[in-house]
């Protein structure tokens, strides 16, 4: 629908060339790519398991009990005990492969002698140490991540739909249509959407769609300003009054022609929207009013690092760690997306 | 800390438990002109012939006559009150317990030997009727400003409490059904009716009496006017300095009217107590770690095991100290609601039940730091049934208890029978609460239940639950009464409708019948066995999954707060509370020494230690259950 112009070519190549923001790019991208396949890297269940000459891929589908592996019991099997015994025993046909972190991030991994949480371990495969009810930090991290991940991105598009659709017709339109959702606008700017989200979800237990629903609800103003601004600069120029007369209509020039042109205000504001999303989520999962437990979440593994703060310094270390690195790149790549649409880049003024 | 918020759930808990129990909506009022006139007879009557005084000077005396006087104890508190009424608008919160616990009572229960002692009436008789008592009061008994306390305060008391002006329809309520007149015999002679005739009589007639000569008559602005009002009252303090928001102070009364009673004398030894307004639990902990608070409640394993380690606990300078009591259990545990069309089959409540595993999470998470609870009425003394026992963790047992009612295990290893999962839902309010049921939702999967957990804010939960709206809810109920009360959470009267306690729904022609019989008889013992009978059958419906109980208390406090030998008394839920609370008389044990304070305080500038100290104090424990 929007063919690159050369002068978008331009600013992906200059894009490339701000090494910093172009990496940030990379790693974050591959990041969100592997969490996608996260199953296959973290999970309690096993990659492939051979046992008395069949093969079992239980990564995904049903559940195979344990008794199907000679267990005394129905429930899923624990690949981990299995992977133990067959592994260490001579017999080299039957064997289990477990992802690299072998837990999921609700299960419990509980000791007799200890309390949790317990500090990182090589040998038990927590590389990250466990929370304070046992569950494996890694695993917490790669799926809070995921559903933080895509959240932000669900919500800024549904937001960039609204907010740009509204911004641009306010813009286009202009008159009574324009003071009206001005109006509007500054009303709804002046409800703190945070409190508000609050006091929804401690109504209704939110899900994923339905705080989605509410928080989009109460952002998709932030948009709408400047698109507003931006159209209507656009609207006065000369190709717009051109198309125009050549009888384009009016969703036509806002889509075709006006959207375009701006395209560059658009993505300039997109990092920074995903940041304010993970970050929004990360404090309502804080509080306790964000995604309901135990869904993993980099808000609730917080709320846990406040609560043992030095005695148990490597929950607060890795969220932490993990909240910064993401949040840094996803900069990263707003400064470079910035500077890579810069105007003063691809003109002279006289 | 601790200690507080329990007090506030089980206000909460008793004032809607009773609102909800009278079935009736309090409709508001139109704004009233002026408080209307209630015509109280406060005029002087003959005392009938032959009435039989009673009082109790003979059991041992509670407190340590080594307690010193003096000193302030620093305390917190985790928001300001709203007002200083007791009663109206907005009373009803944590603090309220800071004025009404200053405010005594006519009797109290000896907490070691549980027979009434005297406090402000000095002796006390019953009627033939069953439904009165006769008061004497005690001839010093006077309120703070130095007035006598008279039958005229309790009239008074009585007025107020069903006055309309004070906005507070479960006073008016509670004082309407329960209370049928107060006829005054002369200024310190009156008794008290009750609408009916109860077992335990003066329980039912336990009463606080107000300053008749502060408030004169009830103001129709009563609520607006009386909010900041330092209101006189009875007890061993009184509030006198205060910054809205910040601290509060109560200092004792020097020359209080009560202070060389038998059960009083050695109680009570803090000069002042301050009680900074500090809203997080975390934070409070760091101002105890500094020595800004005296003490800290410590009975969350977290803090017990974690938290309370380092310096000032190796040096000695903090005492950590853990008593057993012998108090009522808030029934910890998962309710069913049995309207659901999942459990109405018995077979799968059965399996529910034995799909928590309660020990797993006790011994690897929670440090072995819990009790199973096994029977509803838990802490009544001989009211408790010791033989009925809650439901093991056992899956072979879950597995029959399935099959035996056509279930199969589907293709994610959860139950399934013509299409329906094994999936409910568990509500709850606590936050806290997630870490535990986390684990139990991993255990039940394994048993083939999926427990979808539902955390909603602790109103919403609660309306949910009262509401019967809910699946499974994990929630805990305290019986405010002094014998277990089953029949408003267990009777088909309750069942099947919203706003009462019976929330599980429970509705079973026999223990229909056992209920009954139980609340129309007078004589104890057959009453005892009835309720044995109860709890028995409670056990068998299976529509309540006990968790835990915490029968203990457990606290941290810097070595100048000083306790008497045996730490506290058998009812004790604080070692630490400073006032008295109703009904259980162990407030004020504790005195401060000033100079281990001095020494201590010395000792930590220098760097003298002291031996550490971890005090375990089980002269109270019960018996654990046999198997």
């Amino acid at each position: 629908m929007i063919k690159l112009n050369p002068l978008t070519i331009k600013t992906l190549r200059r894009f490339r060339t701000i090494k910093r923001g172009y990496y940030s790019f990379i790693i974050l991208a591959g990041l969100i790519a592997l969490s996608i396949f996260a199953e296959m890297l973290v999970n309690s269940r096993a990659l492939v398991v051979k046992y008395e000459d069949r093969y079992y891929f239980p990564t995904y589908g049903d559940i195979i009990p344990g008794s199907t592996f000679g267990f005394d019991y129905e429930y899923e099997t624990n690949y981990r005990d299995l992977s133990k015994i067959l592994n260490s025993s001579d017999d080299k046909d039957n064997f289990v492969l477990l992802p690299p972190v072998p837990y999921n991030p609700y299960e419990n991994d509980l000791k007799d002698t200890t309390f949790p949480p317990f500090p990182p371990s090589l040998k038990d495969k927590h590389y990250l140490g466990t929370d304070k009810t046992g569950r494996d930090i890694v695993a917490r991290l790669v799926y809070g991540f995921r559903i933080a991940i895509f959240f932000s991105i669900i919500f800024l598009f549904a937001n960039y739909i609204i907010g740009i659709i509204i911004g641009c017709m306010m813009g286009y339109f202009g008159g009574f249509f324009d003071l009206f959702f001005q109006r509007i606008i500054e009303i709804w700017s002046n409800v703190p959407y945070l409190y508000a989200i609050i006091i929804v979800s401690s109504i209704v237990i939110p899900s994923f769609i339905s705080l989605l629903a509410i928080m989009i609800f109460f952002e998709w103003i932030g948009m709408t300003w400047y698109m507003r601004t931006a159209t209507y600069k656009e609207k006065s120029r000369e190709y717009v009054l051109a198309a125009r007369t050549l009888g384009a209509s009016n969703s036509r020039i806002i889509f075709m022609h006006i959207l375009p042109n701006t395209i560059s205000l658009i993505v300039t504001f997109v990092p920074f929207s995903i940041a304010g999303a993970i970050t929004a989520l990360t404090a309502l999962d804080y509080l306790g009013f964000g995604l309901p437990p135990p869904t993993p979440s980099w808000g609730q593994l917080l709320s846990e690092a406040a609560e043992y703060s030095i005695d148990a310094i490597w929950i607060g270390a890795s969220v932490i760690a993990a909240l910064v690195a993401v949040l840094v790149m996803v900069t990263f790549i707003g400064e470079a997306i910035r500077e890579a649409f810069d105007p003063k880049m691809h003109m002279t003024y006289e | 800390m601790k200690s507080r918020c329990l007090y506030i759930a089980i206000i909460l808990l008793f004032s809607i438990l009773i609102c909800g129990c009278s079935g009736e909506k309090n409709e508001s009022a139109p704004a009233v002109e002026e408080a209307e006139e209630l015509k109280l007879d406060y005029s002087s009557h003959k005392l009938p012939d032959g009435i039989e005084w009673i009082t109790n000077n003979d059991d041992p005396i509670i407190g340590s006559p080594n307690a010193k006087k003096g000193g302030t104890l620093y305390s917190s508190i985790s928001s300001f009150p709203l007002t200083f009424r007791t009663v109206g608008p907005d009373a009803n919160s944590g603090t309220r317990s800071l004025f009404s616990d200053n405010m005594m009572l006519l009797v109290g229960l000896h907490p070691d030997t549980q027979r009434l002692i005297p406090v402000l009436a000095s002796h006390w008789a019953y009627d033939k009727d069953g439904k009165t008592m006769y008061f004497k009061l005690n001839e010093k008994a006077e309120w703070s400003d130095g007035v006598p306390v008279t039958a005229d305060d309790f009239i008074f008391s009585l007025e107020l409490m069903r006055s309309k002006a004070i906005n507070d329809p479960w006073h008016n309520d509670n004082f309407t059904q329960y209370f049928d007149k107060i006829i005054k015999y002369d200024d310190r002679t009156f008794s008290i009716s009750c609408t009916d005739a109860y077992p335990d009589l003066w329980f039912h007639l336990e009463m606080q009496p107000r300053p008749k000569h502060f408030y004169k008559k009830i103001d129709k602005d009563f609520v607006q006017k009386y909010n900041w009002a330092i209101e006189p009252n009875t007890g061993p303090y009184i509030l006198s300095e205060y910054k809205k928001g910040k601290y509060i102070i109560f200092t004792r009364k020097k020359d209080w009217w009560a202070k060389d009673l038998r059960y009083y004398q050695y109680r009570y030894n803090v000069d002042k107590i301050k009680f900074t307004v500090i809203r997080d639990t975390n934070v409070v902990f760091e101002y105890f770690k500094k020595g800004e608070i005296d003490v800290f409640g410590a009975t969350r394993p977290d803090i017990w095991h974690e938290k309370a380690t380092g310096e000032i606990f190796d040096k000695g300078y903090v005492e950590k100290i853990w008593f057993y009591n012998d108090v009522k259990q808030p029934t910890y545990g998962l309710y069913l609601n049995e309207d659901k069309d999942i459990f109405k089959d018995i077979n799968v409540r059965y399996a529910l039940a034995h799909a928590i595993n309660f020990d797993k999470l006790n011994k690897q998470v929670l440090r072995g730091d819990y009790e199973r609870l096994h029977n509803y009425f838990t802490g009544f003394g001989e009211w408790t049934n010791k033989d009925v026992k809650a439901r093991d963790f056992d899956i072979s047992k879950v597995e029959t208890y399935m099959k035996q009612s056509g279930w199969e295990r589907g293709p994610d290893g959860i139950w399934e029978k013509n299409g329906i999962r094994y999936s409910v839902t568990v509500t709850y309010g606590v936050s806290e609460n997630t870490d535990r049921l986390v684990v139990l939702k991993e255990e039940a999967k394994k048993a083939g239940i999926e427990l979808n957990l539902e955390l909603l804010d602790p109103s919403a939960a609660y309306k949910k639950e009262m509401e019967k709206k809910h699946e499974v809810v994990f929630s805990a109920f305290e019986d405010p009464n002094l014998r277990p009360d089953p029949w408003q959470s267990f009777h088909s009267d309750n069942a099947h409708k919203p706003q009462t306690n019976n929330i599980t729904n429970t509705d079973d022609p026999e223990l229909d019948k056992l209920l009954d019989d139980y609340r129309t008889s007078k004589d104890t013992k057959e009453r005892i066995v009835l309720i044995y009978q109860i709890q028995q059958k409670i056990n068998d419906i299976c529509c309540w999954i006990p968790l835990y109980q915490v029968p203990y208390i457990r606290s941290l406090s810097w070595r100048w707060i000083r306790l008497p030998e045996t730490l506290g008394t058998k009812t004790s839920t604080s070692l630490f509370e400073p006032f008295e609370p109703w009904e259980s008389k162990y407030g004020g044990f504790f005195w401060i020494d000033e100079d281990m304070k001095k020494e201590t305080l010395d000792a930590m500038k220098s760097g003298k230690t002291f031996e550490p100290a971890t005090i375990i104090d089980d002269t109270y424990r019960i018996k654990k259950n046999p198997g």
